[in-house]
């Protein structure tokens, strides 16, 4: 779920906003662009954000070399996974703002939801990070292409191959990373019970309890709703996409 | 049904077409309806024309609806938006066909507002189920807690005194829909009730469960925190009430006028002096109290979600006032006096 809804979605982060010539998701309408000072800034924002995954990308390959197992590989590049994936959060206020053109709700949900596992599971329950490997693989390909996909299309000069990368690699990446966060989720859970994570219980004085175990169980069950509809919206998207590139180059 | 039916020699009959959108044919996108933009689908747009002829001048969009819904039964009135412009607003029931900009022959833009149902409908079911449920969880019916507690009752004070501004509370609403409130729109969307009734029903079940739960704990600062927050559910209940009165008298039984609300001899009118929609303010109170009296977290929750989505509405109120007079009192805010 926080592992494609990124893709899915948001045509944020100015990908889709101004120069038709990117031919996004909303393709058609002739929008008003974020201004010169807000584009100059978007683009810094996308390059560094795809130097931070690249970093991570790096350094998964390095570590994975020099100890040649996949044990432990998550503590090599812990801290900036933590640092890129958290400052995904300035992408709601892109939104708020509006020098993004994509929903706040839609957005906050994603980067929620990939903040919520990074801090809220992986990092708070130390036991479950052997599964991790799976969606740090998978969010870190797809950060790459996106963050580069909107790059690119700010300064509208979009590759084709980014495009196509954007729009196919999920196929792939999303129920990988999919099945990464809830391995993840499903690993942490006895520790959370054992050890009453983050829950309060009656009796007390603001006559309230949570159960954490039982919120990990809920976040389990909605990505069965969930999951199907982001992922056959982006194949639609994907259809729409690339079909309507291919009929363009027909012509040219 | 009326039949306009004129003899040929009268030149000042106009024919009436419809146009429509595809929404006709293929049931619409009911994704965008409530959202009330025009679904205007490109190239997939299909046009109906519809013919009603001999229609008199100064027939109402009411009286053309029901000619619509002759011919098209399954869109009754209330599902229907009537409009000039396929992207403008929607025509008033009471509008009438001479008075709007249209020659001897009118095109009127159809969508449909999907299945509707009425406000007294889903005003009476959203305040039932509380109501209700409240009572299931004060009676401690069977399947809540352990069953050691069934049917059991709390030793606590407070959690009877709760019971009873609770079931007030919503039987005061129960009774304010079905005689006090003059709503100004008939209908609203099917999916509103469902939407509705899941938040009421679902924060009325969080709160009665803690509240009414075998180890709840009683306010910190015990009597004098109760008798407090009691004097202020109460008083903010009258007022409440003062202002659904007040507002009631504003406008005359059937009619559909708008005037700007001023205070009254009733004590509790005079925050209009300072407020756009007192009613939700003394609501806002209302529900504090209720918190401050039960210490209940789920209780503070709620207010602060019906705050939130009161503020949305009074601002919106407050704005359409300041559109729609010129002389409306400055001094006025929306919610909260001098500061929302």
């Amino acid at each position: 779920m926080a592992a494609v809804a990124a893709t899915a979605a948001a045509k944020g982060n100015g990908g889709g906003g101004g120069r038709a010539g990117a031919g996004d998701a909303s393709g058609t309408r002739k929008k008003k662009g974020p201004g010169p000072l807000a584009t100059a800034y978007l683009v810094i924002y996308n390059v560094v954000m795809t130097a931070g995954w690249l970093v991570i990308a790096v350094g998964l390959v390095r570590a994975y070399l020099a100890k040649g197992s996949y044990h432990s590989l998550y503590y090599s590049i812990e801290k900036p996974l933590k640092f890129f994936q958290t400052g995904a959060l300035l992408e709601i206020l892109h939104c708020a703002i509006g020098i993004v053109p994509s929903s706040v709700v839609l957005t906050s949900f994603q980067v929620m939801s990939r903040v919520f596992l990074i801090w809220a599971v992986t990092h708070s329950v130390k036991e479950s990070e052997d599964s991790v490997l799976l969606f740090v693989i998978a969010w870190t390909i797809t950060e790459i292409i996106r963050y580069s996909f909107y790059t690119f299309s700010l300064l509208n000069h979009l590759p084709y191959l980014i495009k196509w990368a954007r729009y196919t690699l999920f196929i792939v990446l999303y129920p990988m990373g999919v099945s990464g966060e809830l391995l993840t989720i499903y690993a942490a859970l006895p520790f959370v019970r054992q050890a009453g994570l983050y829950s309060i219980s009656l009796p007390n004085k603001y006559n309230f309890s949570f159960d954490y175990y039982a919120f990990l169980i809920l976040i389990m069950i909605s990505y069965i709703p969930i999951f199907p509809q982001l992922y056959f919206h982006m194949i639609h998207q994907r259809r729409k996409i690339l079909s309507h590139t291919e009929e363009h180059k027909k012509f040219e | 049904m009326k039949h306009y039916e004129r003899d040929d020699s009268s030149r000042n009959q106009s024919s009436l077409w419809h146009s429509s959108d595809s929404s006709l044919l293929k049931g619409g996108d009911s994704g965008r309806k409530d959202k009330g933009e025009a679904v205007f689908l490109g190239q997939e747009l299909t046009s109906l024309r519809l013919c009603f002829p001999q229609v008199e001048p100064h027939a109402t969009i009411a009286e053309i609806k029901n000619l619509f819904t002759k011919t098209h039964p399954q869109w009754y009135p209330a599902r229907q938006s009537l409009r000039l412009d396929p992207k403008g607003k929607s025509l008033k029931d009471e509008d009438v066909l001479q008075k709007l900009p249209v020659g001897t022959t009118a095109t009127l833009y159809f969508r449909d507002l999907g299945a509707q149902i009425s406000w007294v409908t889903v005003f009476l079911t959203e305040y039932a189920g509380p109501l209700f449920i409240y009572l299931l969880f004060y009676f401690r019916v069977p399947f809540i807690y352990g069953h050691k507690y069934d049917f059991t009752s709390s030793r606590h004070t407070v959690v009877h005194l709760a019971c009873i501004c609770h079931s007030f509370h919503y039987i005061k609403r129960l009774l304010e829909t079905l005689f006090v409130h003059r709503f100004s729109h008939g209908t609203m969307p099917l999916r509103n009730i469902f939407k509705n009734c899941t938040y009421y029903w679902g924060f009325a079940a969080w709160m009665a469960y803690y509240i009414n739960h075998p180890l709840y704990t009683p306010p910190t600062y015990g009597a004098q925190q109760v008798k407090l927050a009691l004097a202020i559910f109460v008083i903010c209940q009258l007022g409440n009430f003062s202002i659904h009165m007040a507002l009631r008298d504003l406008r005359p039984a059937g009619s559909k006028t708008r005037k700007i609300p001023y205070p009254t001899k009733n004590p509790f009118t005079w925050l209009f002096l300072l407020v756009s929609c007192p009613n939700y303010t003394y609501e806002v109170g209302s529900w504090i109290g209720f918190a401050i009296m039960t210490q209940c977290l789920p209780v503070a929750l709620f207010s602060l979600v019906g705050f939130t989505q009161m503020t949305i509405w009074a601002k919106g109120k407050h704005r359409s006032y300041l559109k729609e007079f010129r002389d409306y009192p400055p001094l006025r805010m929306p919610i909260i006096p001098f500061l929302l």
